[in-house]
């Protein structure tokens, strides 16, 4: 009887524990997903504020000194101010993604760092290397140089290097999406990494498409919300060079929130193209396509029931025309063609409208910006414009990041597409639990910090002090 | 006199071990630039801590313009290490995962909070000295997560390489962690004066360097025995060096030029290769066989060739800029 006891006590204890670490296996690689989400989720807000800033201050500063305008020229330096703040968490912020891809998903990394994709991720340090001595020059030293333009030129060369930062981890990403450089075949069968060619990752069939639609939509969303902040500033600003001055502002952030759009739209429709050869699955299920066909609808929202399409409209013929300007030939991949434990979660056909849709009417908006200026009508005179803006300044950023987890989403359950799933590079480690609920609490609180801190230092001084003069050592504390 | 036969094996071995070696070589030190910074940046935020007041200028004049940079070095460390060793990378993420958590918790709130403390005007209960303190106890927190990864290391203790975990236990029941931690903080100490130029602390400077050696090579002695090679001679020569030159009247504007102590730190720190290479994890694991090869081998030289020549016109570049902005001041100066 004691034996049976025991026995049962130890089978018990026994289905416990494999019930335990069963749950916490899973659990973890739901929480490692969830805790790179986050923490990219919050970087690329900080990292959209410096590409951002960079560029409006170099050319702020330009029009500056090109017109002798003090206002560009004080706007260039408050936006310096802000963008040492972003820089300065955004650099800790890329310490622990770069670190975070390691201790979450060791196995992903191992492969990279296998592979040349790695190289891409070493280029990135170098130009973001090149990009801190810069920053330090143009920051701590601006009295150094004594030509007239060699100041601006330091800001320039830490966009192209911030830019260039953000090119080659975007091609990363492009590897993911559509990896090359070694022998799949004997990695999946073997785990063994060969026939690795270290340069393939530079040019893959996703990377400029890629690139491209990132870098124009990065400055794009960070311009609308900076012009936001301008714009809300307007509105409390009563005295006229207050006006004058958040109008320049606010004239910067429109014509490259413009041209910004106009290039993410056309960046946009190309890379959805090219997913139609490199990622079939993924194209399916944006456009919740359950079986394939030659004329196939644009779909507006709705959902997948039982394989049919309901509670969403049907636009007949459009998703055939959008994708190869012809009906009735053409085929458009379906959901169908592929085996189901490989369809990614299919609310991405949800996150992708909303995207558009907020795309659509942020042109919208710009597009009566555009027109008003070509009517030789302020646009900022308008409350409306003004409200508008800072609204949807904080929706650009919305759609900014819906689509990265459009992207990222979609490509799931693979973390390198068609080679490696998120699931077998996870470290299943639970220790991995608690600090990761710390970092989670962290940022929390540091994000909204750092904006307020944005905004503390851009109106740090009067701007009649700015206006009449520079502060010493750029304002910093030492 | 060698047969051919084993002379071709040797030229091979040979070859082969070069190879690796470069790229060994290489990441340490990237390793030992990157620890210049950070030790100097402990200093800096020690004599924060112990006295605000005197040292606040001197210290903030160096560490404000220069923690951008360290942290640069920080990511850049941690992807050459990516490319370096992709053998290392499961082993490392699950034996350090917490340790690498706090590490990056560290990390953000050093970065944020000397930030904010460089632009904030507020005088209220959150002031320019609070943030910078909290960014002196970060700094000195990040400092110590980092010796307690590097001392297990290069000791093996607390590391179980087959299950792949970080045992606190036998890391604590050593004492040459102890002896580890507290020596290195000594010398950061030590060391100090010299690197910001502080004459009023030069009493302090050899006995605490001179003991936080001593205890250094202490705990390596009481890890493994076999890890005090004759090789460790020169960085104790050399940072035994350091108080000493700079207590002698005619040699202590030299130890206390950024640039030289900058040098002479990356020197002793990569004379300790040793201790790693070419087996870590107290002499269980061959770095060679957890070190790239092949095409990748040439990829990672070709781009940091590439790379550091234009780091290295980029380093020009703000060495330039700080000469000029130095002499300007110097000539700004009253009484010039």
């Amino acid at each position: 009887m004691v034996f049976l006891a025991q026995y049962a006590l130890h089978f018990r204890f026994e289905v416990f524990l494999r019930i335990e670490n069963y749950v916490t296996m899973v659990a973890m690689d739901v929480f490692d997903r969830f805790l790179f989400a986050y923490t990219i989720g919050t970087h690329i807000i900080l990292v959209t504020m410096s590409i951002t800033l960079i560029v409006l201050i170099s050319i702020a500063e330009f029009i500056g000194i090109r017109r002798g305008d003090r206002h560009y020229m004080v706007l260039s330096e408050r936006l310096t101010k802000v963008f040492v703040i972003s820089f300065g968490v955004g650099t800790a912020s890329g310490i622990v993604m770069a670190v975070e891809m390691i201790n979450l998903f060791p196995a992903f990394m191992t492969l990279v760092a296998s592979t040349g994709a790695i190289a891409l991720f070493y280029a990135e340090v170098f130009a973001f290397f090149l990009e801190t001595f810069a920053l330090v020059i143009y920051v701590y030293y601006r009295n150094a140089f004594s030509g007239k333009y060699t100041h601006w030129v330091f800001s320039v060369f830490i966009a192209l290097c911030s830019i260039g930062s953000a090119v080659f981890i975007t091609m990363v990403n492009a590897w993911m999406n559509s990896p090359n450089g070694f022998n799949f075949a004997e990695f999946i069968a073997t785990g063994q990494v060969t026939g690795v060619n270290p340069w393939a990752p530079f040019i893959t069939p996703t990377t400029f498409a890629q690139v491209a639609h990132v870098v124009t939509t990065t400055v794009f969303t960070g311009a609308m919300m900076v012009g936001a902040y301008f714009a809300y500033k307007y509105l409390k600003t009563s005295d006229s060079d207050g006006k004058a001055f958040y109008t320049k502002g606010l004239k910067l952030t429109g014509i490259v929130s413009i041209v910004g759009i106009i290039l993410s739209g056309a960046t946009g429709s190309h890379e959805m193209g090219t997913l139609l050869t490199s990622q079939p699955l993924k194209y399916a299920a944006l456009d919740l396509n359950y079986l394939p066909g030659t004329n196939l609808p644009e779909r507006l929202f709705g959902f997948l029931q039982n394989g049919n399409y309901v509670w969403g409209i049907e636009v007949p013929n459009v998703q055939s025309l959008l994708a190869y300007f012809e009906t009735g030939t053409k085929e458009l991949p379906g959901l169908t063609q592929y085996p189901l434990s490989d369809w990614p979660p299919l609310y991405i056909h949800t996150s992708f409208d909303v995207m558009v849709t907020g795309g659509l009417l942020l042109g919208l908006f710009l597009f009566i910006m555009a027109l008003m200026w070509i009517m030789r009508r302020n646009p900022f005179g308008s409350r409306f414009m003004l409200y508008s803006q800072g609204i949807l300044g904080v929706l650009a950023l919305v759609v900014y990041e819906l689509g990265w987890m459009t992207d990222e989403v979609g490509r799931q359950p693979w973390i390198v597409y068609n080679v490696m799933r998120t699931d077998a590079a996870a470290n299943l480690t639970p220790s991995l639990f608690v600090p990761g609920l710390l970092i989670v609490v962290f940022y929390a609180i540091l994000i909204p910090l750092t904006f307020y801190f944005f905004a503390r230092v851009f109106n740090a001084r009067g701007l009649s002090d700015d206006l009449s003069g520079e502060a010493p050592n750029g304002g910093v504390n030492y | 006199m060698l047969e051919a036969s084993q002379m071709t094996f040797q030229g091979k071995r040979r070859m082969g071990v070069s190879t690796i070696n470069l790229i060994f070589y290489v990441t340490f030190l990237i390793f030992s630039v990157f620890a210049t910074l950070l030790i100097t940046e402990i200093m800096g935020s020690v004599l924060m801590l112990l006295a605000w007041d005197r040292t606040r200028s001197k210290v903030l004049g160096y560490i404000v313009p220069i923690w951008e940079v360290t942290g640069t070095f920080g990511v850049f460390w941690v992807v050459v290490v990516d490319f370096s060793f992709p053998g290392i990378l499961i082993p490392a993420a699950h034996i350090y995962a917490v340790a690498i958590m706090l590490f990056l918790i560290l990390m953000v709130a050093r970065n944020s909070s000397i930030v904010f403390g460089e632009y904030i005007m507020n005088k209220g209960w959150l002031d320019e000295k609070k943030l910078y303190r909290a960014y002196s106890l970060s700094t000195i927190a990040l400092g110590t997560v980092v010796l307690v990864i590097l001392s297990s290391i290069i000791s093996g203790k607390g590391v179980d390489l087959a299950n792949l975990e970080f045992q606190l236990g036998p890391w604590l029941s050593s004492g040459g962690s102890y002896a580890f931690i507290i020596g290195t903080l000594l010398i950061g100490v030590g060391l100090a004066p010299p690197f910001f130029g502080l004459k009023e602390l030069r009493f302090l400077s050899l006995p605490a360097t001179s003991t936080g050696v001593g205890l250094s090579l202490l705990s390596y002695y009481l890890y493994l025995p076999a890890l005090l090679s004759p090789y460790i001679a020169i960085p104790v020569v050399i940072t035994l060096l350091v108080p000493v030159l700079f207590s002698m009247e005619k040699t202590n504007a030299l130890m206390a030029n950024k640039l030289v102590f900058a040098v002479v730190s990356v020197v002793i720190l990569f004379s300790l290769n040793f201790l790693v290479y070419p087996n870590a994890f107290g002499k269980a694991l061959a770095v060679d066989s957890i070190t790239t090869a092949g095409p990748m081998a040439g990829a990672f030289i070709t781009i940091t060739v590439l790379g550091g020549f234009l780091l290295a016109v980029m380093l020009a570049i703000y060495l330039f800029a700080v000469r000029k902005a130095t002499s300007s001041r110097t000539a700004a100066a009253p009484g010039k």
